[in-house]
């Protein structure tokens, strides 16, 4: 291993997929096996749309609480600056204002940071650290700053009135004392020496600086190279826009001394015990609700500074206080995505194999460390699909005057996917290499599974290849070139894009299942993982009722309520499924050994004389039965509800995988860019619904295309401010800019969990970047363009193909 | 938005009189415009004076030469209104192109006209068709009407109560939509008219908002062809430039508009 001192390894601890098998599956382990198996794979239309497209969601604006009031908030308009002072007087004095708050007040009450533990901290993380090797200062989160704000649209006070209106009347009245300072926004910029310092607890901005890999051994094979492509890419900063912008509702009951919050998020028992720090009591005088989310895609997982706010200005006002984002303000401060800047090397022998692989990556967080999972993420799948044998990345960290990041759909990933993609097309185009025979000779083969890539990440399972074979075969790869002839008529110049993927989903390890077969003949599940459009309702009852082997529509789901639901990951990294799916069947089994136990003594006979089928336990051989919820009712004076509880833990990340094909038409004349065929491949493991699963591949697509193509969190280099605060300059991707999309779900059952599961929500996402961005370069390979800057707009896909006109 | 008073007038008159008789108060048609505004408080009347419940400012009418449009008429009426499609193809296809469904059944034509945004479709319509714009108390030519961004000759409690439009022999419009907000980015109106001039208004583009481009007309008066225009530029100077087009960009797209335009006679033409 390397001889730095800060070289750190994530290949430390023993991988269970290197262990010894585990123990035999116990007899109720196999039926749910054996039932899930039968059953799942249905593509069975949701449950909650019907309820959701009638009105009868319940999002967090949707609550109202009696004597409510209304909260604005009083925002930066500067990337950087002191408060010196703030003036309530005139706002106290505005028509129905209640309560102002400031910093100040934050202090004086004791309302503490927001605990975000930024650094991903399970045992297959990427272990990250300052430059000393110590942990990282990330940057305390007060809900409101006494000292400066660090971003435009920072809060710096709230107000609290009788009406939404009055309020932001009365926040228009709030004088702040400002004193600007110098700001970085920028990237790269932020990370250079003499940029203004965002903390003076770290001087020159950048707080994470950890080196992965074998040093040595890179060195080393870097030498022995015959080539050495380099090059840098900017993968750009983007926001989720979310249908629903993020509400709170807090209240505060003076009597049980209990907090009340109604707020979507991406898991509310996270909310709680997060809030319950920042408020100073113990979790279980907080209760949090949520129901339905309109739209997460990590925005929502951590917790905003609105949260608190609403909780405490209740607890000071006496009433309930709720807050509502416009659109506006959720572009200034939802927490945002991405933001990477990667500079790769790769060393390549003289017959195409990849040799080795060097990385520079550097993460902008924004104002402070909210999450470092986008850097920590890509840190272990720097080296993609392929077998490259020696790797090094540098990974860091910086803060900037911005908005903070966050996980963002497929965190980190696709950020790495487009770097080792590009590098292939890069290396197959200076080297005269075929672009798919160089990624060809360089994949993991399934024979290498599982497989430990160089920077540590064991690869549980894949087939690369085949998924590569099968997505050439679906987009007619072979047939381009007659197509590109017909669009050339058209004055269109036709291009395609190639790219694999490997991913990874870890997630919170910690999942907990409830079910409970009740009198009135269903069957509830209390689960702590947080749909906000991905269709738990009916993919979770769908494996509880095919285990309980009870119809799906008798199958309940409860989530987002702690008062309910005591133990629960939340969704993010492609979690739910595995997660939730696995301690479900768990739960299931108990359920079912319970029930088994049950009715041998309710039959007469022993447990082992019982057979289960059709939601009925049977004396085999007899028909002596009684089904699962008679036998519920009948047992409960005797036995209780029948009801388990099932806690699971699961540590082993998995690797979905899959590869993307995109073709583009770019008008000549223009630099428009239109995407007519898009093709992908994307094993998840067992698929449990494949509707569910191809929802979610499209919408993850739309959204990693939206970022080649379109979005963009711009900011004014002169000013420090944000340029697109609507959707009026914020570029999304529509139903009409995108082309039908050719799906295959392909099934290689992980071995990590007892069902085989991978993940399927991110899948879309993780090669669209690198997959457009191929396909446009490859259209303009004519005017010699071999790269271009992410989001591929028409004026910069102009600008292009203009250099490379006057450059000929 | 800070708190305003709604008026729904019936009359011209009496839209006039609450307008005059109040120190601060904005006409309201479709409020696409104008209530986004008052939303981000960037605008705050005290008063909003809704005109769409009067007669005059509603109905589309067809002669032998002209089309006429009430002020309130939504784009969406415009769009499926099959004796405007039959005289001028391009008014329909431009009406259809503006925003999405919900805008187009909300916003109107005299909002669009009388708003004067460089980015809006209408005035290239308006400007390239000769149209002559009625108000309350005169009537105005469109070359005379716009006046440069979001400024117009309506005087202040003017009324824009309908436009006429001088059906062309032929007219073709297209249009290059901002890749985030589809308004357009730079769009050509360009039609012949029975007289045989030729006029041809660029929308999304002018730094003083729409604008004819005059060398164009020349060109395409002797030789109603694309490759009239071979060669003839703008100058960039002359556009807007922003984060989704600088204006080297703009002027370009300009002259592959006003080509495409010319290419799609009797269309509409939306990229
Ligand atoms: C999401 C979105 C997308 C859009 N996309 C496009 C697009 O692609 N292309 C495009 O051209 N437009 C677009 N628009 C604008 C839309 O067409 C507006 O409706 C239009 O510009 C204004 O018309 P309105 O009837 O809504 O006017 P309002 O918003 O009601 O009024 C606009 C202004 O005109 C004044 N006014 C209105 N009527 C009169 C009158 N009769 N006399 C005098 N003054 C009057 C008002 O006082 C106000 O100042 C879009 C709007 C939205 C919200």
């Amino acid at each position: 291993m390397s001889s730095l001192q800060n070289t750190a390894s994530a290949g430390e601890v023993v991988h269970p997929l290197k262990q010894p098998k585990p123990a035999e599956l116990s007899p109720e382990m196999k039926l749910v096996q054996e039932a899930l198996f039968r059953h799942v794979g249905k593509p069975l239309p949701r449950k909650e749309d019907g309820r959701l497209i009638t009105g009868k969601g319940r999002f967090s604006d949707d609550f109202s609480l009696p004597g409510q009031t209304y909260a604005a908030i009083v925002r930066s308009p500067y990337p950087h600056a002191r408060i010196n002072g703030i003036d309530k007087t005139e706002a106290l004095e505005s028509p129905g204002v209640l309560l102002v708050l400031t910093g100040e007040d934050i202090l004086a009450d004791n309302i503490l940071p927001i605990p975000h533990n930024p650094v991903p901290s399970t045992n297959f993380d990427m272990k990250l650290r300052a430059k000393d090797g110590s942990h990282a200062f990330t940057g305390p989160h007060y809900l409101l700053p006494a000292d400066k704000a660090r971003h435009v649209g920072e809060a710096v006070a709230i107000v609290v009135a009788e009406t939404a209106a009055q309020a932001a009347d009365g926040a228009e009245k709030v004088m702040v004392d400002w004193e600007e300072l110098p700001f970085v926004t920028d990237t790269a910029k932020a990370a250079e020496p003499g940029a203004p310092a965002v903390w003076d607890e770290v001087p020159g901005n950048v707080f994470i600086d950890t080196t992965f890999g074998d040093v040595e051994g890179t060195n080393a094979a870097f030498a022995a190279a015959d080539h050495v492509v380099k090059a840098e890419f900017h993968i750009h900063r983007v926001t989720g826009v979310t249908m629903e912008p993020r509400a709170s509702l807090g209240s505060y009951d003076p009597e049980t001394k209990r907090y009340t919050l109604y707020a979507g998020s991406g898991g509310a028992v996270r909310q709680k015990n997060e809030l319950s720090k920042v408020l100073g009591i113990e979790p279980k005088d907080l209760r949090v609700l949520s129901f339905d989310v309109g739209g997460n895609f990590g925005t929502r997982n951590r917790v905003y500074v609105e949260f608190g706010l609403v909780l405490w200005a209740s607890r000071k006002l006496g009433r309930p206080v709720k807050f509502t984002a416009t659109r506006s303000e959720s572009f200034l401060t939802d927490y945002q995505g991405r933001d990477l800047v990667t500079k790769v090397e790769l060393a390549i022998r003289k017959d195409g194999r990849f040799l080795a692989m060097r990385a520079d990556n550097l993460s902008n967080v924004g104002g402070r460390a909210v999450s470092l999972s986008p850097l920590s993420k890509g840190s272990g799948l720097i080296t993609g699909s392929y077998d490259i044998p020696y790797a090094t990345l540098r990974a860091r960290a910086v803060f900037s005057n911005t908005m903070c990041t966050q996980a963002y759909r497929s965190s980190g990933r696709p950020e790495v996917t487009f770097a080792i993609e590009r590098m292939c097309e890069l290396a197959a185009d200076q080297l005269g290499f075929d672009k798919l025979e160089l990624r060809r000779m360089n994949l993991v083969p399934p024979s290498a599974m599982p497989y430990v890539n160089a920077v540590g990440s064991v690869y549980d399972s894949g087939e690369y290849e085949k998924n590569m074979d099968r997505a050439l075969e679906l987009a007619e790869w072979s047939t381009f070139e007659a197509r590109k002839a017909e669009a050339a008529t058209r004055g269109k110049l036709l291009g395609r894009g190639f790219a694999n993927y490997v991913e990874s989903s870890i997630g919170t390890p910690k999942e907990r299942a409830e079910i409970e077969i009740k009198d009135d003949g269903t069957v509830e599940v209390v689960i702590g993982t947080q749909p906000s459009g991905q269709g738990h309702e009916t993919s979770f009852a769908q494996v509880v009722a095919d285990m309980l082997q009870v119809p799906v529509e008798k199958v309940w789901i409860v989530i987002g309520d702690t008062d309910i639901v005591s133990v629960g990951g939340g969704s993010h990294s492609g979690r739910s499924m595995r997660h939730a799916g696995t301690v479900m069947a768990m739960a299931s089994a108990d359920l079912l050994a319970e029930g088994r136990r049950r009715s041998a003594e309710l039959l007469g006979t022993t447990p082992g004389e019982i057979d289960f089928e059709g939601g009925v336990f049977r004396q085999r051989n007899t028909n002596h039965a009684v089904d699962i919820f008679e036998l519920g009712r009948r047992t409960r004076a005797s036995h209780g509800t029948l009801r388990v509880v099932r806690d699971n833990e699961m540590h082993t990340p998995v690797f979905p995988n899959g590869a993307a094909i995109c073709e583009v038409e770019v008008d000549r004349e223009t630099g428009h860019v239109q995407i007519v065929r898009y093709t992908s491949i994307d094993d998840v493991g067992r698929c449990i619904n494949p509707l569910i699963v191809h929802g979610q591949t499209h919408g993850g697509i739309a959204q990693g295309v939206g970022q080649a193509m379109w979005e963009l969190c711009a900011i004014d280099a002169e000013s420090g401010q944000p340029l697109a605060g609507s959707l009026m300059d914020y570029g999304m991707p529509r139903s009409d800019t995108m082309p039908s999309f050719t799906c295959e779900i392909a099934e290689v059952f992980s071995p990590t969990n007892p069902l085989g599961i991978k993940a399927g929500g991110e899948g879309g996402t993780t090669p669209a970047l690198a997959t457009v961005v191929n396909a446009v370069v490859d259209a303009l390979s004519e005017f010699g363009v071999t790269d271009i800057q992410m989001p591929v707009t028409p004026a910069t896909v102009w600008r292009a193909m203009n250099t490379g006109r006057n450059a000929s | 938005m800070y708190a305003t008073t709604y008026h729904r007038p019936k009359t011209i008159a009496e839209a006039v009189a609450l307008y005059e008789g109040s120190e601060d108060a904005s006409y309201l048609s479709g409020g696409h415009t104008l209530i986004p505004a008052l939303k981000n408080r960037l605008a705050a009347p005290q008063h909003l004076i809704d005109v769409r419940a009067i007669p005059e400012l509603s109905g589309i009418a067809v002669t032998a030469d002209r089309v006429v449009i009430g002020a309130a008429t939504r784009h969406a009426a415009v769009a499926a209104c099959e004796d405007v499609k039959a005289a001028i193809p391009a008014l329909c296809g431009l009406a259809g192109s503006i925003g999405d469904v919900q805008v187009r059944h909300m916003g109107t034509i005299g909002g669009s006209t009388a708003n004067n945004d460089p980015a809006a479709d209408y005035p290239s319509a308006v400007l390239s068709l000769d149209a002559v714009v009625h108000t309350d108390r005169r009537v105005l030519a469109a070359d005379d009407f716009f006046q440069g961004l979001y400024t117009t000759a309506l005087a202040p409690g003017e009324i824009l109560v309908r436009i006429e439009f001088r059906i062309p022999e032929i007219a073709g419009y297209a249009k290059f939509r901002n890749p985030a907000s589809r308004y357009s980015m730079a769009a050509a109106f360009v039609s012949r008219h029975r007289d045989g001039k030729v006029r041809v208004a660029i929308t999304g583009a002018g730094n003083g908002g729409v604008f004819r481009w005059s060398e164009a007309e020349e060109r395409l008066a002797d030789d109603l062809t694309p490759a009239a225009l071979d060669g003839l530029a703008l100058d960039p100077s002359l556009m807007m430039g922003d984060m989704h087009a600088p204006a080297d960009y703009r002027a370009h797209l300009v002259a592959v508009m006003s080509r495409r335009a010319v290419e799609n006679l009797g269309r509409t033409y939306i990229l």
